[in-house]
């Protein structure tokens, strides 16, 4: 037999996506594709208030629906032992079904099961449920008065959920009254929604061996499945979780909602397959929003701008429950992030959350735990201060980076920042956006009275939950996992615990493992989210597949290659110690034309062994020295239409600096991606409720997400700082531009509207707050001449 | 999301017949515009199935209603909950009774509504117009039937 030797360089290689052909041809494997002999549908009855008691609910009509089998209430689920489920957070629990009263509006408050869907959702509308209206708490600074109870069932009679700080309180408010320069903002992050295009949903059933098979849109399949066993007591042998493809997740499928347990009861219950697939309003109004941060940041500095202090004071609306899905020892998340790029000698940060008559959530939108919210404070603050010491936003930058020979930097907030080199990456996206030039023309344009702007964001996030000490969901610590089996011609499988949602893993993972065995990528088969072959790993949020999975899926490849080395040895007919692993191949030391290639190893491992163990596969469960610290350079030209409030994004140049990079298409697809969420986040988005709790943005009319007609071209490029401990160098990427890019909008719109005075807009920057912000700004002028 | 409305019609006809008419249960409830169904419960109490349609949102309500005539007869109060397709309204609607002495009876109706649900939330744009059309034409709709 001859194997042929071929370049097999994977990492660095804008490979297609292998996953690609099944979706674009419309063949993705979603779960409402899924169709069981006799399933049944779910519909849930949802709340139409946003607080009130529940006098009385009616389900005679419902049961007269044709084709309805059977409704449950919050009620039936108590004397269950199941009217409550535990939030990832740990801190909090949530009704599976309203019990005695409903705290948001659409919350879920019956469980209706049909034949088909339209007679689930017939018999939904026929169950009459009498409510008396309670007081409606609609924002946090209301909730904080505590004149109305939210939440009687738990112990502490408060709406406070919780009270998290971290760093120097005494010395940062020393060093800010010493300050010379002091600026201070409240810069809201609206509630927004990940809104993925798939909503969430599950098919649920017994086998005959009375196993549950669930096949649901999980972004942590394995967590779910020790989740799901806690919660209902089925042995976890007994639990059998499977994530197909998903469309899309962002956050929004890491927490688990109660149509799953729904789902699960019905099936139990009625001994039928039962399917349940949100709507689109259900999944906007109901399952994990984000962000909802006020944060009052305050900015200390010298004269001559350079930074001596950070406090960061958050009132953070958690909605109805505590279902933020953060790990247990981080209720904000890891908003301590805040000090972002800057060698800030001292800093504070503290948040206070608390409930209100909302949709429950706070979960990580593309983001690793509130680290967006984080520097959508830092990056406007900076730029506040610029404006206020009169300095250019790039030069107070550059003047407080942490330099490249700080790292590893160990921040005022307790982190210990990887690498970087922020200068250069600044340096690359100036470069790219023309900055001089832009400057000159701006100059121009301000003389004849037209609004240009230039913003920045030159972010720092941390990413790849996480070291075992700190990070755990529910007790688990946030490790992750690799399988890895070569097959006796030199193909493969990889498991991991990670699931991707649209992210490449597919491609991306057979990359990793093609580069570290020498083996043909095109022939790494990926297999993620069925936990009976997985091995476990707590999924993908976070940034943390590359980060964590992917370093499993380096050790264990590198265990394989250790393996392997021993029947090498046997097939060069040398000592163990005398075979290296050059270029790809295995090779007798010092003699370049004695070499094996892992493919002849892999077939000697199944045929020719000789006293080595038979096979070749490995298993590595990952848990991160520390997490990794992707960074950024993003540039902003908006231009203003002072008589319409109209902003269009001319220009954006986003310079990430991931470290090593696995596909570059895969990144840039990555960052494509995120920064059109940055710019639905910074100017069209968010889920506003009204004084009555009403949810005004239910649906895609209310709710925009950007389109190719909205949407501004994007300008990428990337500076690569390996991350030290990660065995690759490589960073994670996924987030970065959801983190990064909505300063650089709003930085931008204000900077074109600062000759006019105006300071801050809070977001989403659309025409009419820009317009009133110009009219109000104008008025004042025109009032003082 | 609240809403409020008043308006004013002048009906032909004497004030005891307009007191009649509108406190008749079978005869009020044909007047709801786009009604589909009245089922009258007693005397003072009807469903009522109507046909809404705000925006994008549309389909049947179930309303509930109450009348409560006043004991001076010059006065009547309504009081209509329900809802349909995951939205529900709660509203109160009044109408005072006034001998205008020419044979004819002026309405001077107002009415408020709270909305919630996905109708609420389509209401910046126009539920209130659609609101104040409604309760209108309800209104309008007494004159009709008691005009010739």
């Amino acid at each position: 037999m001859t194997i042929e030797a071929k370049p097999l360089h994977a990492v660095g290689v804008a490979m297609k996506r292998k996953e690609d052909p099944r979706f674009i041809q419309g063949k993705g494997n979603y779960v409402d594709d899924l169709s069981f002999p006799g399933m049944l549908y779910l519909s849930l009855v949802r709340s139409t208030y946003p607080h009130a008691e529940i006098k009385n609910i009616d389900i005679s009509e419902a049961m007269k629906v044709p084709g309805v089998k059977a409704v449950i209430t919050g009620k039936d689920l108590e004397a269950a032992g199941l009217g409550w489920l535990p939030t990832f957070h740990g801190f909090d629990k949530q009704m599976v079904l309203a019990i005695g009263k409903v705290l948001f509006q659409y919350q879920e408050v019956a469980a209706v099961f049909a034949e088909t869907r339209a007679a689930a959702v017939d018999g939904a509308e026929a169950v009459q449920v009498d409510y008396a209206p309670l007081p409606v708490v609609a924002d946090p600074f209301t909730s904080k008065t505590d004149k109305v109870l939210l939440r009687p069932d738990r112990e502490s009679k408060t709406n406070h959920i919780f009270h998290w700080e971290v760093g120097d309180r005494d010395g940062t408010a020393r060093a800010m009254a010493a300050s010379a320069k002091r600026v201070k903002q409240r810069l809201w992050f609206q509630r927004c929604h990940p809104a993925p295009l798939e909503p969430c949903g599950c098919v649920a059933y017994f086998d005959t061996m009375g196993r549950l098979q669930f096949h649901v849109t999980s972004q942590a399949p394995h967590v779910y499945r020790t989740a799901l066993s806690l919660v209902t007591g089925i042995p976890e042998d007994k639990i059998h979780v499977m994530s197909p493809d998903l469309g899309g997740g962002f956050g929004n499928k890491v927490p688990v909602y109660p149509g799953y347990v729904c789902a699960i009861v019905g099936a139990l219950k009625i001994g039928r397959p039962v399917k349940w697939i949100e709507t689109r309003t259900e999944n906007l109004t109901s399952t994990g929003f984000a962000r909802d941060y006020h944060m009052d940041v305050e900015i200390g500095a010298t004269a001559d701008g350079k930074v001596t202090a950070l406090h960061v004071a958050t009132t953070a609306d958690h909605g109805a429950f505590d279902a933020a899905a953060d790990p247990s020892k981080y209720p904000a998340g890891i908003f301590g992030i805040v000090t972002g790029s800057y060698s800030f000698p001292i800093a504070h940060a503290e948040v206070d959350a608390y409930f209100t008559n909302k949709a429950p959530g706070g979960i990580a939108y593309r983001c690793s735990f509130r680290v967006t919210e984080a520097s959508y404070a830092i990056e406007r603050g900076m730029d506040i201060l610029a404006d206020e010491l009169g300095m250019d936003a790039v030069e107070l930058r550059r003047k407080n980076f942490i330099r490249k020979d700080q790292f590893p930097y160990p921040s005022a907030l307790g982190f210990t920042y990887d690498s970087g080199d922020y200068h250069k990456t600044l340096d690359v996206a100036l470069e790219k956006i023309g900055y001089t030039a832009l400057l000159k023309e701006q100059a121009e344009k301000r003389a004849r009275g037209e609004l240009m702007g230039i913003g920045f964001s030159t972010f720092t996030e941390v990413v790849g939950a996480g070291p075992s000490k700190h990070f755990d969901i529910l007790g688990i610590k946030m490790f992750d996992s690799a399988e890895i089996r070569i097959h006796p011609t030199g193909a493969g499988i990889v498991r991991t615990g990670a699931k991707s949602q649209g992210q490449g893993h597919e491609t991306t993972w057979a990359q990793v493992v093609a580069e570290e065995l020498g083996l043909d990528p095109q022939n790494i088969m990926v297999e993620e989210g069925d936990t009976d072959t997985a091995p476990y790993g707590l999924g993908t949020y976070a940034s943390r597949s590359t980060p964590v999975a992917g370093a499993a899926i380096v050790m264990a490849a590198r265990r394989i290659r250790e393996r392997a080395r021993k029947i090498a040895a046997h097939l060069l007919e040398v000592g163990e110690a005398d075979v290296e692993w050059i270029d790809y191949k295995f090779q007798v030391k010092g003699v370049p034309s004695k070499t094996v290639t892992m493919k002849q190893v892999a077939f000697a491992a199944y045929t020719n062994m000789a006293q080595n163990e038979p096979g070749l596969e490995a298993t590595y469960y990952y848990d991160p020295p520390n997490m990794t610290y992707p960074n950024g350079a993003y540039v902003a030209v908006v231009d203003v239409d002072r008589d319409t409030g109209e902003t269009k994004v001319r220009r954006f140049v986003a310079v990430d600096d991931c470290g090593v990079v696995i596909n570059p298409m895969i990144v840039e697809g990555q960052v494509h991606g995120g920064l059109t969420e940055g710019f639905a986040m910074a100017f069209i988005q968010e889920i506003q409720y009204d004084a009555e709790g009403n949810n005004l943005n239910t649906n895609f009319t209310d709710y925009l997400v950007p389109t190719s007609f909205e949407t501004p071209h994007w300008e990428t490029g990337n500076t690569v700082t390996p991350s030290p401990h990660h065995p690759m160098g490589a960073k994670g990427v996924g987030e970065s531009p959801n983190v990064g890019s909505p300063a650089a909008f709003v930085n931008a719109v204000i900077d074109a509207l600062s000759p006019l005075g105006v300071r801050h807009i809070d977001m989403p920057l659309t025409r009419d707050k820009v317009w009133r912000a110009i009219r109000d700004a104008e008025a004042k002028t025109a009032k003082a001449r | 999301m609240n809403l409020q409305h008043t308006g004013e019609e002048k009906v032909p006809a004497r004030l005891d017949t307009v007191w009649a008419f509108v406190t008749d249960p079978e005869k009020v409830g044909g007047c709801f515009p786009d009604v589909v169904s009245v089922a009258v419960k007693d005397a003072t109490h009807f469903d009522a199935v109507v046909k809404v349609g705000v925006g994008p949102v549309r389909g049947k309500f179930n309303m509930r209603v109450e009348l409560l005539p006043g004991a001076s007869k010059r006065r009547l109060d309504m009081k209509i909950s329900g809802g349909g397709f995951g939205s529900a309204v709660d509203m109160t609607a009044g109408a005072d009774l006034v001998d205008a002495g020419d044979g004819t009876t002026l309405l001077k109706w107002s009415g408020q509504a709270e909305a919630r649900g996905p109708i609420a939330a389509v209401g910046g744009r126009v539920l209130d117009a659609q609101a104040q059309k409604l309760i209108a034409r309800a209104f309008s709709n007494v004159r009709q039937q008691l005009t010739g």
